[in-house]
């Protein structure tokens, strides 16, 4: 199979930027992945465009992005589409990208995942993510995402002990990486006496689904962000010669039931296992040899149970990792280095791509400073769909 | 001060209004938010700081903003009756303000809530501290209640299960804008009370003396690339 | 003198409030919410009947163990209630389901009953579904 490199990254700043079309956005982050690679005058050699995104028709009432996006970066003639897969899409349109590559239908390839969730309040941006859900056995009751987080969370603390001042000091972690990140949404730190050990803490950091608190879970962000593929035995790799290519090492996924009342053992996610399992064996690595991770922690619990599916630690013994700081930058493996979602915001669409962003500032060691991780060799990104349903993970390596 | 007869004609019957006690509330952010009753002194920095949110057209600032500002005003030069301000500080910077009245013994008018400092839910303490003030400490039964924003309703008048008086309207109405009404009684209060209400009494004395010295606030995040025009006003 | 046979009452009359699990025509297995394949025996379900039969309805409900549980604040756009509470049970007959919590301190564990209610308000109709209560 073709070698598949990463030669540009692009990004926008995630916050509230609902004022802004959605296109211009994405097409902002694609820019700025054209100018990394050092090709916006050759721009044309893309032959293929994937866009990731989940909310243009629900939100923002547009459709068929991916045509809008290739006219409003003149790109044409690229082929593209626009790839849907809930909160993993970006991660698929990932997979497509390397897919479109590796079987020769392509040489250079843009995946830009975008969404602009502000532009509706935010009980509609609850609703539109819950639509992800059976329609009957679970939507129509008003259950939500925070509502199986939550549910999950329960379990989980029932099962292992987890306390609530141990989820909160991953938080902590999070925000104190996201506030070196100048993309990240959340522009201040949390402490830990802030979130749970004041005495205002019960209602400054108030219950949202319980038992999972306004400070366990990601922000409504707005934000595109970008990479340029290339396989790395094409003629056109003359072009990228600014910087070195990262590459695609291992990509895995895997779905698992869609009513969560019929996962077998409901704290297990299969799909996250399978997955990573898959994109291991695809790289020729083991959870060993990650140096660093973006987990998909739209709700702070998922860092914990994400890291001990992937093998990075065992059941239930997560957060004594973090408790002892080797999840922090500077620490054996640190784990969303980025901020996670938890800091850096999650607009559904983008969020894929900006895992593998991190991945690849990382290694080719572009992070700000303090937030570098040292010497990486070898990256993973989990971006969860739906919850646990639908999962995919990538590894990253330096060349 | 001697009032001469034509001023005592123009200034409402004043009560006699016990005192709002401070308290200092920890915010997510480690950030200790003092929150008291401003002084007629006081009145110059409040203004200042509401002023620059007139010119801001979104989420309704604009109306908010101009609406305290001359409520603030009424207060300072004696024609709204029975008014109260409670600021919020951190560090002397001014993290946002609420203002409310009372009508009479039993109903409390409240007003409006203007948040300066973003993110860390500084509008839901203060507005929490605003109704404390009416039904704990100025010993009323109920605090009506209308909101300008989408997000104040919901804030407001869903998570604290308000009751909507909008059946006895317009015999009920609130005097902003004579709009149908939200009522918070004494009862929805008390369910919702450990909810919704916190904070430290009494602030420890280093705390309090922080906001001895109300500043207006370095940065609006309101205002794109604001920044107050090279004054070091207020910087101590 | 009016055609009593041309109008059909039944539609004016409420449905029977229940809800569903759907069994499989060749091996009995039973599902919840319904699949187009059965996971055991890989048969195929036809809603109009034509091709395949429709699988039967077979009301689910009655006793049930509670397995998680969370009290919902901050509720999707169309709630207007101050919190809810929601659990996934688990019935006799091994079914899982989903459903509003009507118990204000649950318990994992904890031994329910299933009722039928409006679940949801939608325009023009109400949508009905599993309420938990203590048996």
């Amino acid at each position: 199979m073709r070698k598949v490199g990463i030669v540009g990254i692009g990004h926008t700043v995630f916050g509230n930027l609902s004022e802004f079309d959605l296109v211009d956005i994405m097409s902002f982050a694609s820019a700025d992945a054209l100018d990394d690679a050092g090709i916006r005058k050759e721009r044309k050699i893309v032959d293929q465009v994937f866009v990731a995104n989940v909310g243009a028709g629900m939100l923002n009432h547009q459709t068929a992005i991916a045509s809008s996006l290739v006219s409003r970066i003149d790109l044409e003639p690229a082929m593209a589409e626009t790839v849907e897969n809930g909160p993993a899409s970006g991660a698929s349109a990932l997979k497509c990208g390397y897919t479109a590559i590796a079987a020769g239908l392509a040489d250079v390839v843009m995946v830009t995942g975008g969404e602009v969730m502000r532009a509706v309040t935010g009980w509609k941006a609850t609703d539109f993510v819950a639509t992800l859900l059976h329609p009957e056995a679970e939507y129509n009751y008003g259950l939500t995402l925070p509502a199986f987080a939550a549910m999950f969370t329960r379990l989980y603390m029932e099962r292992y002990g987890l306390t609530e001042e141990e989820l909160a000091m991953v938080a902590v972690k999070d925000h104190d990486n996201g506030i070196k990140n100048p993309y990240a949404h959340v522009p201040y730190t949390c402490t830990l006496e802030g979130i749970y050990g004041s005495s205002d803490a019960q209602v400054v950091n108030n219950l949202i689904a319980d038992p999972l608190r306004l400070y366990n879970m990601c922000p409504v962000s707005d934000g595109a962000a970008s990479l340029i593929l290339c396989a790395l035995d094409s003629a056109k790799m003359k072009h990228f010669k600014k910087k070195p290519p990262v590459v695609i090492r291992g990509i895995g996924a895997a779905t698992d039931t869609h009513c969560i009342h019929h996962r077998e053992d409901p704290l297990e996610l299969k799909a996250v296992r399978l997955s990573a399992e898959r994109a291991y064996k695809m790289a020729g690595l083991g959870p060993k040899d990650i140096s660093f991770a973006e987990l998909h922690d739209a709700f702070v619990i998922l860092e914990l149970a994400i890291s001990e599916e992937v093998g990075f630690f065992k059941k239930g013994k997560s957060r004594d990792a973090v408790v002892q700081g080797l999840t922090r930058i500077g620490g054996k493996l640190p784990i969303n280095t980025s901020g996670g979602l938890k800091a850096k915001g999650h607009p559904l669409g983008a969020t894929g791509v900006s895992q593998v962003f991190e991945l690849v500032k990382q290694l080719r060691g572009e992070a700000e400073e303090g937030r570098q991780v040292g010497n990486p060799i070898h990256g993973m990104a989990v971006n969860f769909g739906g919850f646990g349903n639908n999962v995919v993970t990538t590894i990253c390596s330096k060349e | 001060m001697i009032v001469d007869e034509l001023e005592k004609k123009l200034r409402p019957p004043e009560m006699d209004l016990a005192p709002y006690p401070a308290k200092v509330i920890t915010l997510a952010s480690g950030e200790k938010m003092v929150c008291r009753e401003v002084r007629r002194e006081e009145t110059g920095v409040l203004l200042e700081t509401v002023f620059p949110l007139i010119g801001v057209p979104d989420d309704f600032y604009d109306i908010v903003a101009v609406r305290m500002y001359s409520e603030i005003l009424g207060w300072y030069r004696y024609r709204v009756a029975n008014e109260f301000v409670i600021v919020g500080a951190i560090n002397g910077e001014i993290a946002g303000i609420v203002t409310s009245r009372c009508v009479d013994e039993r109903v409390g008018m409240s007003l409006h809530t203007l948040t300066i400092k973003r993110g860390l839910r500084v509008g839901a303490q203060l507005f929490a501290a605003k109704m404390e003030h009416h039904l704990e400490y100025l010993n009323q039964e109920e605090v009506w209640i209308v909101a300008e924003s989408p997000i104040g309703f919901r804030r407001w008048m869903i998570e604290y299960g308000l009751e909507n008086a909008y059946d006895r309207y317009p015999a009920t109405h609130h005097e902003l804008g004579g709009v149908p009404t939200y009522i918070l009684t004494k009862e929805i209060y008390n369910r919702v009370r450990d909810e919704k209400v916190t904070g430290v009494r009494p602030v420890p004395p280093e705390l309090l003396a922080t906001a001895e010295s109300l500043r207006v606030p370095e940065e609006y995040p309101q205002l794109q690339r604001y920044r107050r025009g090279g004054q070091k006003r207020g910087r101590s | 003198m009016i055609d009593t046979n041309v109008v059909d009452f039944e539609k004016y009359r409420p449905a029977r409030l229940e809800v569903y699990a759907y069994k499989c025509p060749e091996c009995g297995t039973l599902h919840y919410p319904a699949p187009m394949i059965c996971k055991d025996c890989s048969a195929r379900r036809d809603p109009s009947g034509v091709l395949f039969s429709s699988w039967e309805k077979v009301p689910l409900g009655g006793k049930c163990t509670l397995l998680s549980w969370t009290r919902v604040y901050a509720l999707p756009e169309g709630f207007d209630a101050r919190y809810l509470l929601f659990g996934i049970v688990e019935f006799e007959n091994g079914l899982r389901a989903s459903g509003r919590l009507l118990v204000e301190e649950p318990k994992i564990g904890m031994k329910l009953v299933s009722k039928v209610g409006v679940v949801r308000e939608k325009i023009g109709e109400d949508v009905y579904g599993f309420m938990f209560d203590r048996s």
